[in-house]
């Protein structure tokens, strides 16, 4: 194993590793559309540190080796060479629902509040006319209610995705913070936050969004200031994200997503 | 003799009311019966309610015509071709209404549908807005004592629209392995009736060779029309891919109505047949492009 670190890492390229570093060898791991940087961690986890890492590409695919990233994370060419494809209605969501197995979610959400709730759904204050209709909760607002440990990914990190209160809760966070998850029974929860500035977590008492890491040539002042909210952070600094190795970026780059697929994330 | 369901499109799609509930194959950019959706536009059905998963061109081109005044399904995205643009603008002015369900919620308001039952329930959704703003949600409490749950109502379709790849002639129908959504699992089960579009009419002795493919007995389902490509421009695993210029095009013109307009005469008032829609999209050449699936693109 080669440990030594680029020098010419890219965002997101660092994305992708934060994110893979999450994941563990016993884990299993599925991906919804439109999610690039999630695929690749996936798969980036598999040939490192999480060989045995299950991933169920498009929630459909069970341990899928596609060539490499297609234009879609939905559609068929991702779910190449499976040994089973699951159907959604009475395998996907039973295997998920029954708590045991795909107990990390990577969610992307239009809008996260200071809480980690997250909204898909509209922007504006009225539901029946939104100033924005989103594309809908999907599977986040089953993901967020069922006791699944959800990692957020974000490419472009600004104020108007990072709010005070989200204008739709469509997959339920930490709620108002404290123990409110508690009280109404559900396990889980927000857990990890990473973005094209910073990687985040949330305080274990309070529930408050807290800065982790920020990643290099990134200040604690432009990430509060991307930031819609007062960003919880403790001492006057942060510690630097951990920049990919050099076998990291050569999986990512020649290996897993030769075409570039990762970049259309960032509008590339 | 079973019953004959072979009939022409245009007579199946007679079956449907205006204001009926529709529930639609789709996810995103995957398997929708389009042909089917074209009819319905072409016969210019209106106040439909429509039902998918995952909506993508097909809401698009209903929100655009007019045809339908409530969405209720998980989302509506053409996954990396963006929003649909005409549905965002008919709900953002208030002419779609949307329930907005998650996956669990859809699939146990179909589930109770399917079974005769007046609600199934979920662990989805608790802590969200979604509950309290749908009167077809309801948290109850659990008669054995532990976390309360979400009911959520029946849901029963007047009709399932869907796309398969062969049937024959008294509407057995099979799909060939690929992604099974909802819109097969469950539906077509929920749904007063079915119509299906497929790929091919072949021989009943041909299902007998793969019964395993069979998914739905003829006994259930009430028209069967053979239309070949009748997923295009949406993918058709493992058929054909689905058709990147022609989302681009539609998109192009989505957010204009007069653009929208002359696209919809274009491709779906003026062709009578599938053979005339399928020769101004491109033709042959085109389509057997599709079937290579380029996946870069």
């Amino acid at each position: 194993m080669n440990d030594e670190l680029s020098i010419d890492w890219t965002v997101d390229e660092l994305m992708i590793t934060s994110l893979s570093a999450t994941l563990d060898n016993d884990d299993q791991a599925c991906n919804g559309m439109a999610s690039f940087i999630p695929v690749i961690a996936f798969q980036l986890a598999r040939l490192t540190h999480a060989p045995d890492l299950v991933w169920v590409a498009s929630a459909v695919g069970v341990d899928a080796r596609p060539e490499r990233v297609p234009a879609s994370t939905l559609e068929a060419p991702l779910w190449r060479d499976s040994v089973m494809y699951l159907e959604q209605y009475s395998t996907f969501w039973d295997i998920v629902l029954k708590g045991s197995w795909l107990q990390k979610f990577c969610v992307g959400a239009a809008q996260l509040d200071r809480y980690g709730n997250g909204n898909n759904s509209v922007i504006g204050d009225d539901y029946h006319r939104p100033k924005v209709r989103l594309p809908g909760t999907a599977g986040l607002g089953d993901m967020g209610s069922i006791g699944k440990r959800l990692f957020f990914w974000n490419p472009n990190h600004n104020p108007r995705s990072f709010v005070e209160k989200v204008d739709f809760v469509s997959c339920a966070g930490w709620l108002g913070g404290g123990d409110e998850r508690e009280q109404l029974g559900l396990t889980g929860g927000p857990e990890l936050v990473i973005t094209n500035l910073c990687v985040m977590d949330f305080h274990p008492e309070t529930k408050h969004m807290r800065l982790k890491s920020v990643h290099p040539g990134v200040t604690v002042e432009e990430v509060q200031e991307a930031t819609g909210f007062e960003l919880l952070i403790e001492g006057s600094s942060a510690p630097e994200t951990v920049v990919p190795t050099v076998e990291q970026v050569g999986l990512i780059r020649d290996v897993i997503d030769p075409d570039g697929m990762r970049l259309r994330e960032f509008g590339r | 003799m079973p019953q004959e369901k072979l009939t022409s499109l245009k007579e199946a799609i007679e079956m449907v009311p205006d204001g009926a509930t529709v529930a639609i194959q789709n996810m995103a950019t995957q398997s929708a019966p389009m042909a089917a959706v074209r009819e319905l536009i072409r016969q210019g059905r209106t106040g439909l309610e429509v039902v998918a998963l995952v909506g993508g061109i097909p809401i698009d081109l209903m929100a655009a015509a007019g045809s339908m005044d409530r969405f209720t399904g998980a989302a509506v995205s053409m996954e990396q071709f963006g929003l649909c643009q005409a549905y965002r603008n008919a709900v953002e002015s208030g002419e779609i209404v949307v329930q907005e369900l998650s996956e669990t919620a859809l699939n146990a308001r179909l589930g109770a549908g399917a079974r005769n039952l007046p609600f199934l329930p979920t662990r989805g959704l608790i802590g969200t807005d979604l509950i309290a703003i749908n009167p077809d949600l309801v948290m109850i409490s659990d008669p054995f004592g532990g976390l309360d749950v979400v009911a959520c109502r029946a849901l029963i379709p007047d009709i399932a629209l869907i796309h398969c790849h062969r049937a024959d002639r008294f509407g057995n129908l099979q799909m060939e392995p690929t992604a099974v959504w909802p819109d097969i699992g469950i539906m077509p089960k929920a749904a007063n009736k079915v119509i299906a579009t497929v790929e091919e009419i072949v021989d009943t002795e041909v299902l007998r060779n793969s019964p395993e493919r069979t998914f739905l007995p003829g006994f259930m389902v009430d028209a069967v029309v053979e239309v070949p490509f009748g997923a295009h421009p949406t993918s058709f695993n493992p058929r054909y891919g689905y058709d990147t210029a022609f989302h681009h095009e539609w998109i192009a013109v989505a957010r204009d109505p007069e653009g929208a307009k002359l696209w919809m005469e274009r491709y779906v008032y003026e062709p009578d047949t599938q053979e005339e829609y399928l020769d101004r999209v491109g033709g042959v050449s085109r389509l057997e492009e599709l079937k290579r699936w380029e996946i870069t693109e």
